[in-house]
């Protein structure tokens, strides 16, 4: 079983792979996945919709990277990098469902208790289409190896 | 007693998917009160057909992102009955820690995020953080250890992977068997502390009781407080048990205008599953730790009392991890070795039954020659449980109806999250047929 308790980063690839662009982060874990001997101190975390999960899987982590999906008001296929202070959720939560979490109010939760990793980078991808669909929109899909890039420069 | 009142829950919060609660009551007496689902249909039954024998299980772990093993493990068995394969000891002892794996992860997932914040009077874990931090890091230790127990048997936390007709495609190797035995051992305070936490506000469990019927697995060779083997019991049954093959005799699914679920019922108009209903059925062959839970918050076989099915989750939470360590040593006793997984299509049907967190789970699969699903038929334990929570409010509201408007809302919300229902897999469509 995995030990958390040493300090490794972690990237996580957050979305619903049955939504098109939704599912980019996931998308580009799989990419991440195969580079993971040149980097052995990272583990490639697969999160789907993980929801409360996240909370140990970020716990007590050096370096957290989170990629996922965001509107952020830019062009389609844009990405950005930021950290949590630096955006506010506008997502209105129900508390339905614990797959209905929002990541911002997680890393908020973790940091409450103690356990936030020492440094969280988020990296958001505009989407093209969110709707029902295995595949990346062709905007997203062309660009993936720039994505890798970004993410890959940010844990050298 | 209000004369007025009017409740209109829409959706209840911490429940997986959707479902309502409508109260009326005019002049002192209750006009409507309804527990209604909502949900859309997902098509499942209908998504198999035509699909090879050996995808079944992998599709139909999507029905649930919570219990995706046992919706596995119910449609493997299903297959294997219909296509008559047999699996290995080893197999069924690492399937069987595997779904021990999952009860742990999603009872504490329960307790811990979903039921608590009601018990400490709070609206979600996100205010509970700041009045029990401790707790809640202890929830997050032990939701880690169940998870990382579902990736290192399953291939991932969830919608497994390593689960085919006929065997597994992967099994741990002895050195991760030792450290999962030792993680678990570990755990043990870690239960304590949250057993602890949820007796110090047990008080604000409300003391509702209603008889009714509850249905849960049975293994009697040998003896097993089981989740995986066994056949149908109840506590209507006089201690009978029913091969899983006659599971339409026990579920008797029927159409209910006010939930896109179907309903269900054997012996009575409802009946109940879940933890509470196993433990009603085999709470003398918990482990000593369980009894011991079980002891500490004075929940003895009989109960019904629907509120303390959150506890019975807990008391099973001690159960599994205990058995696996029993497991374990069993397994290692024997030495693991690499087993081919061999299967061959043919025409045939079976069924297969394993107890979700929830409750008990049937899976039914006819195949034909070259393996190729024809028909499938799934009943779920939340669809099992929406008679039964219907029945509880009927006899809840009038006890309650002196209370305030907010008072009535919360401890109707409190019952239907007690029973921690998964609705979104609970729907599924009526009979249909394609026009070619």
């Amino acid at each position: 079983m995995t030990q958390h308790t040493h300090k490794k980063d972690v990237v996580l690839g957050l979305g619903n792979v049955l939504m098109s662009d939704e599912g980019v982060g996931v998308h580009l874990i799989a990419r991440l996945s195969a580079l993971k001997k040149n980097f052995p101190h990272v583990d490639f975390i697969d999160a789907g919709t993980a929801g409360m999960s996240v909370l140990h899987l970020i716990a007590n982590r050096r370096k957290a990277v989170i990629i996922d999906c965001a509107e952020m008001q830019t062009a389609p296929g844009t990405i950005r990098r930021f950290g949590p202070q630096q955006v506010k959720s506008v997502k209105t939560l129900t508390h339905y469902s614990c797959h209905e979490a929002d990541i911002l109010q997680i890393v908020g939760i973790c940091r409450q208790l103690g356990q936030s990793p020492d440094e969280i980078i988020f990296f958001g991808i505009e989407p093209q289409t969110v709707a029902p669909g295995r595949a990346l929109s062709q905007t997203l899909a062309d660009r993936l190896d720039d994505y890798v890039d970004a993410v890959c420069k940010e844990l050298t | 007693m209000h004369n007025r009142v009017n409740i209109n829950v829409h959706h209840v919060t911490r429940v997986e998917g959707h479902g309502n609660i409508v109260v009326n009551v005019a002049d002192g007496r209750i006009e409507t009160l309804q527990w209604q689902v909502p949900e859309a249909p997902r098509f499942f039954e209908a998504m198999v057909r035509e699909r090879s024998y050996e995808d079944i299980q992998t599709i139909v772990s999507r029905i649930c992102g919570i219990c995706s093993i046992t919706h596995s493990l119910a449609a493997t068995k299903a297959v294997e009955s219909a296509l008559g394969l047999q699996v290995s000891e080893q197999t069924d002892k690492i399937r069987i820690l595997m779904h021990y794996s999952e009860q742990l992860q999603s009872h504490i997932l329960h307790v811990g995020y979903l039921a608590a914040p009601d018990f400490f009077g709070v609206p979600s874990v996100v205010p509970l953080v700041a009045i029990a931090a401790d707790v809640v890091k202890t929830v997050v230790r032990v939701h880690r250890v169940a998870n990382e127990w579902s990736d290192l048997l399953a291939g991932r936390t969830t919608h497994p992977v390593t689960l085919r007709p006929g065997g597994l495609t992967r099994i741990p190797t002895e050195k991760q068997l030792r450290q999962l035995k030792k993680t678990l051992k570990d755990t043990v305070p870690d239960l304590k502390i949250i057993a602890d936490a949820v007796l110090s506000v047990a008080a604000n469990i409300p003391k509702f009781e209603r008889q009714t019927e509850y249905v849960s697995l049975k293994q009697t060779n040998p003896p097993t407080y089981s989740f995986y083997h066994g056949g149908i019991t109840s506590t209507d049954n006089n201690g009978q048990v029913i091969p899983i093959e006659r599971w339409h005799e026990v579920t008797n699914e029927y159409v209910c205008p006010q939930s896109t679920a179907k309903w269900t019922k054997w012996h009575r108009d409802c009946y109940a599953v879940g933890a509470l209903a196993r433990f009603n059925n085999n709470s003398e062959l918990l482990s000593p730790m369980g009894k011991d839970a079980a002891k500490m918050f004075g929940l003895k076989k009989g109960c019904c009392n629907p509120f303390m099915n959150t506890v019975a989750q807990l008391v099973e939470c001690f159960h599994v991890v205990e058995a696996s360590i029993v497991l374990i040593d069993q397994i290692l006793s024997k030495g693991l070795k690499e087993e081919k997984v061999t299967s061959a299509p043919r025409a045939g049907k079976g069924a297969g039954c394993v107890e979700a967190p929830r409750g008990i789970l049937f899976h039914e699969y006819e195949f034909d020659k070259d393996g190729n699903c024809i028909a499938a038929d799934i009943c779920i334990p939340t669809n099992q449980n929406h008679a039964n929570i219907q029945k509880d409010f009927e006899k809840l509201l009038p006890e309650i109806l002196g209370q305030s408007e907010n008072e009535i809302r919360l401890k109707l919300e409190m019952l239907v999250r007690s029973y921690d229902p998964c609705i979104s897999c609970s729907t599924h469509m009526l009979n249909v047929q394609f026009v070619r």
